[in-house]
């Protein structure tokens, strides 16, 4: 099989990387189906942050296979029946090393916008 | 779900992607409705929202990798479709690999079964044989070894964990069972000969080990029975440990019974029963005539053969002194040890066996020729479909895998149809496999069976298929666009590969049929070698003889010569005989060896002659008409009361008459004795008859039965083991049988087990490997023949088709017809003639592998290579002729507006 990208893979409205790191975010209070998951990101944005179903669900999928997440069958409030997806310990350490990693881009991004003016 | 299921399941997997899907759809919708939305408009806003629904699987069915699994199928599938719609193709692929996979199939379960099998023993690879053998390292593995050599290497060795010794029981031995008595494979062992095989009995504890035979002990009179003959005989009796049985008229109780499928020596379904060994005065000194047991043994974790044998080497060098006889000392100076499963299958046999498995291999590399061959042609001819398919975006490995799948399939057909094959010609030759090889080969698979076969249908696709995919998807795609129909190119390069294959088809196939041909030739030598005897109208009866039944009386007045006059009078019966073994017979075989003693300049180095010993009574001349080189053979007046005589033949003589120039020398000559100070005379010289192998005469010497009597020397081992009945009649074998089986049965009930036979078939059946091999060969020879003419036939109807256009316009500009035929037969000469030097070649570097099996023919012979090049050149030139008589009957008109 040809090894070529697809390129919709990398078409992500957020920062490029930030999406898993925000799913895996959110996960942190518990289980949650992916609906649910994009409906958090929403909200907890301020409705700012709209995440596409189709970077949604190849994103879960993908970790996943990760092993960052598991899913099961189970059923909401409604009684509705839906994937659930919880973090593993594997995706606490991933959701770590994204933290810190997106803490140093923050300062070092801000560092550029606002010089100090110190010599 | 779990990975796996993922991966092995992708039908699952894929609904539960959709079920994930389709609650997202729903989650959201009632969302929207309790926002106020009616469900309806909910829904669709839902989908909206969530865009191109399809392409979000897409994406997630390739992030677990699912689309290849999917366009495996899909492959397959298209696969079928296409096979379907060219069915004369696909039936002459999996036709030509099913022959090939089902012939290299059948030789391999053979030789998997004959020469792979483990034996039923416990780590068999660390058990091995110990025979002793001369100064110059000649080891007689039938002779055995003393009773105190075995002892000494029991106690004294440094490399075996045990050492266990035997004695093959001789023919003769009858147990009792429910249903009368039987003939048994009995064998004498030491009490820790079971211990030493690693098997425990399946019942009882066996012998016990503790106690050495001598004395016997608690294994005095006690025996150990095969599952075969506890089954067959006692019905399974669950309570026979303790219980007597009958064998040879004496009491034993059963201490054991071995598990199934245990056996030792022999086949694996004969009734086998195990006594210990029962010694006496004779095993307590070293004689040269001292009984001689076979040794079996365990070798320690780590110890090499080498080593072992060295250890024993040192001791037998300590041992031999002890031997009074200087000749002895140095025919018994050494030991030879030797794995126990390579002691089984004689080398002959396994070399026969690889011979012919190389054989079917070659068989089915023509096979695979010929299709690699038939796939070139269609992915020429679907020239314009591979490029349309790549012109659509399909990558080059898409499009190969495509027709991997395809050859894939008919090979995985074929080998269904194949192991078909095999099995069936396996279950055909079953009846004839035992008697030309003595094994046993059952048409059973097992798992080595089903990993070579599927072995051989990748290895048969990879061949096949794999290589034309790769020309075929390496095609350039525009031209092939471009040009249009049937004419558009077929590149020379491709052309010159799909010759050569021709070419190397042909080549094999020569090779194949040479070796046919020298088998043929060694059978119609072997048919019309000079037997030196009749074999017409003669009927055998094997008798196997219940000795015990006559204990202290005279077998000869009592038994044998009562029989032999009423066999005599019955209707019909021109003549009869008995004796110990009839020519060329494999029931009973007896030797003669002489040690150091002899007159002709051919002794052997240590001083011994050896020679194939019969009894036989004086009637025996009537029934084969033997005729005599010198003296008189034995006649009525030949009984117990006159001077003991024999009769030895011309290879006989030659070793053992004093003046080598005059055979009549050895007349008068005292060969052994009858009884005590009673020589037996020689009398007369017979021509060299084929008895005992057609393929050479061998040292021949007889003694008269009517004038053995039970105290003559060796009495029992001569008249009490086996006996052949042979009568000379008119009458059909089926109308004389039931007559002569109730005279057999006056005699003595154990004869109801008799055979019967008749000389032709005993001489058929001594042309061993030769007929069996030559029958493969014919049919593997015959198949690589029909396979190598279709594959020129295709190549050659192929050219003429592409070049019909070119034809044409060479008869519109002029041409005559003969030339448009010589143009095609040319081209098919050029192929056929270097196929048959290539041949030519492959068959005289080949030759050695069938050296041994050929009689009466040099492995060069140049008369075959002839015959089978003209062969080949005949069926070559009939395959071209019919393209080339197409290309001359080429209508210029038509093949012109064609296109």
């Amino acid at each position: 099989m040809t090894r070529e990208r697809e390129p919709y893979l990398n078409r992500v409205e957020l920062l490029q990387g930030t999406l898993d790191m925000l799913i895996l975010q959110t996960l942190q209070w518990g289980a949650q189906h992916g609906y649910g998951i994009s409906q958090a990101l929403r909200a907890q944005s301020g409705e700012v942050l709209q995440v596409e179903t189709g970077s949604l669900y190849p994103a879960l999928h993908r970790m996943e296979r990760q092993g960052w997440i598991v899913s099961k069958w189970g059923q909401t409030e409604q009684k509705q029946r839906a994937k659930y997806y919880r973090i593993t310990v594997e995706g606490k350490k991933q959701l770590a090393r994204d933290r810190s990693k997106w803490e140093t881009m923050v300062a070092a991004i801000g560092n550029i916008l606002t010089p100090t003016t110190e010599s | 779900m779990p990975l796996w299921s993922r991966i092995f399941r992708p039908e699952r997997a894929k609904s539960d992607l959709d079920a994930e899907i389709e609650s997202h759809f729903a989650l959201a919708a009632a969302d929207k409705h309790d926002r106020g939305l009616a469900p309806e408009a909910a829904r669709r806003a839902a989908e909206r929202e969530f865009g191109n629904a399809a392409l979000v699987k897409d994406v997630v069915r390739r992030i677990w990798g699912w689309v290849w699994l999917e366009s495996l199928q899909q492959d397959i599938k298209y696969a079928l479709r296409q096979l379907r719609r060219s069915r004369g193709f696909s039936a002459a692929v999996i036709a030509t690999l099913a022959f090939g996979i089902g012939a290299a199939t059948a030789m391999f379960t053979v030789v998997d079964q004959v020469l792979f099998t483990p034996l039923p023993y416990a780590q068999p690879d660390r058990l091995v044989t110990i025979a002793e053998a001369s100064i110059h390292g000649k080891p007689d593995f039938d002779r055995g070894a003393a009773y105190l050599d075995l002892r000494q290497w029991q106690q004294q060795n440094k490399t075996f964990a045990q050492l266990a010794y035997y004695i093959t029981g001789s023919r003769g031995n009858f147990l009792e069972g429910s249903g009368g008595s039987v003939e048994v494979h009995l064998t004498n062992v030491s009490p820790n000969f079971f211990g030493t095989l690693g098997v425990r009995p399946r019942l009882g504890h066996g012998f016990d080990e503790e106690v050495e035979p001598f004395p016997d002990g608690k294994n005095a009179n006690t025996i150990v029975l095969s599952d075969a003959a506890w089954q067959q005989m006692y019905g399974g009796d669950a309570t026979i440990l303790g219980k007597d049985v009958m064998l040879n008229g004496q009491a034993y109780a059963v201490v054991g019974v071995m598990p199934k499928g245990f056996a030792f020596g022999g086949e694996r379904d004969w009734r086998q029963v195990w006594t210990t060994v029962h010694l006496d005065e004779e095993d307590q000194g070293r004689k040269n005539r001292s009984r001689g047991y076979r040794a079996i043994g365990r070798l320690k974790d780590g110890v090499a053969l080498a080593a072992a044998q060295a250890d024993l080497k040192t001791l037998q060098a300590q041992i031999v002194k002890s031997y009074q006889d200087p000749d002895v000392r140095e025919e018994r100076a050494s030991v030879i040890v030797r794995r126990y499963a390579d002691s089984i299958v004689e080398t002959d046999l396994r070399r026969a066996l690889i011979a012919l498995l190389a054989a079917a291999g070659v068989l089915w590399l023509i096979a695979c020729v010929n299709v690699t061959n038939l796939f070139l042609v269609r992915a020429t001819a679907r020239q314009r479909e591979i490029a349309v398919r790549g012109a659509l975006g399909a990558s080059r490995g898409r499009i190969i895998r495509q027709l991997v799948a395809e050859g894939l399939v008919l090979s995985g057909a074929a080998s269904l149809l194949g192991s078909l094959l095999a099995l069936g010609a396996i279950t055909l030759f079953e009846k004839q496999i035992p008697s030309h090889l003595r094994l046993e080969v059952s048409a059973s698979a097992n798992g080595t069976i089903l990993l070579a076969l599927v072995g051989l249908t990748l290895l048969s696709t990879v061949f096949s298929s794999l290589w034309p995919s790769f020309l075929a998807a390496r095609m350039p795609i525009e031209p092939a666009l471009r040009q249009g129909g049937q004419q558009s190119g077929t590149n020379r390069s491709q052309h010159r590969i799909r010759s050569s294959l021709v070419i190397a088809e042909i080549a094999m196939s020569l090779t194949l049929l040479a070796a046919c041909g020298l088998l043929l030739r060694t059978i119609y030598a072997l048919r019309h070698v000079p037997l030196g005897f009749r074999t017409d109208h003669i009927m055998v009866a094997n008798l196997t003889i219940p000795a015990y039944r006559f204990a202290h009386r005279n077998m000869t007045t009592e038994l044998y010569q009562p029989l032999l006059e009423r066999v005599q009078h019955l209707p019909g019966v021109q003549a009869a005989t008995l004796m110990t073994e009839v020519p060329l017979g494999q029931t009973f075989h007896m030797v003669l060896s002489l040690a150091g003693e002899g007159y002709g300049a051919h002794r052997t180095e240590d001083n011994s002659i050896k020679s194939n010993f019969r009894a036989v009574t004086p009637e025996a001349q009537q029934v084969f008409g033997f005729t005599m080189l010198r003296g008189r053979y034995f006649n009525q007046q030949d009984t117990a009361g006159s001077q003991p005589v024999a009769v030895v033949n011309g290879a006989f003589a030659r070793l053992y008459a004093p003046n080598q120039q005059n055979l009549s020398s050895v007349l008068g000559i005292h060969l052994l004795s009858m009884r005590k100070n009673q020589p037996v005379e020689v009398v007369g010289v017979l021509d060299d008859a084929r008895q005992n192998s057609i393929t050479q005469p061998e040292p021949e010497a007889e003694i008269c039965l009517s004038q053995m009597t039970p105290d003559s020397n060796s009495y029992l081992a001569v008249e009490g083991r086996a006996m052949d009945l042979a009568l000379r009649t008119q009458r059909p074998i089926a109308s004389i049988t039931p007559e002569l089986r109730s005279l057999l049965l006056q005699a003595s009930p154990e004869f109801a087990n008799a055979t019967f036979t008749n000389m032709d078939q005993v001489v058929a059946d001594s042309y061993g490997n030769q007929t069996l091999a030559a029958h493969l060969l014919e049919v593997f020879g015959g198949t690589a023949l029909l396979l190598c003419v279709t594959g020129l036939y295709g190549l050659l109807a192929y050219v003429v088709a592409q070049r019909t256009r070119e034809i044409g316009l060479r008869i519109a500009l002029g041409a005559q017809r003969w030339q448009a035929l010589w143009l095609i037969l040319r081209q098919a000469g050029v192929l056929i003639i270097a196929g048959v030097i290539i041949g030519i070649v492959l068959a005289l570097a080949s030759g050695r592998f069938v050296r041994g099996f050929l009689y009466g023919v040099a492995e060069h012979d140049v008369w075959t290579l002839m015959i089978v090049a003209l062969v080949l050149l005949v069926s070559g030139g009939l395959a071209a002729y019919f393209p080339a008589r197409k290309a001359a009957k080429v209508n210029p008109i038509e093949a012109l507006r064609a296109e």
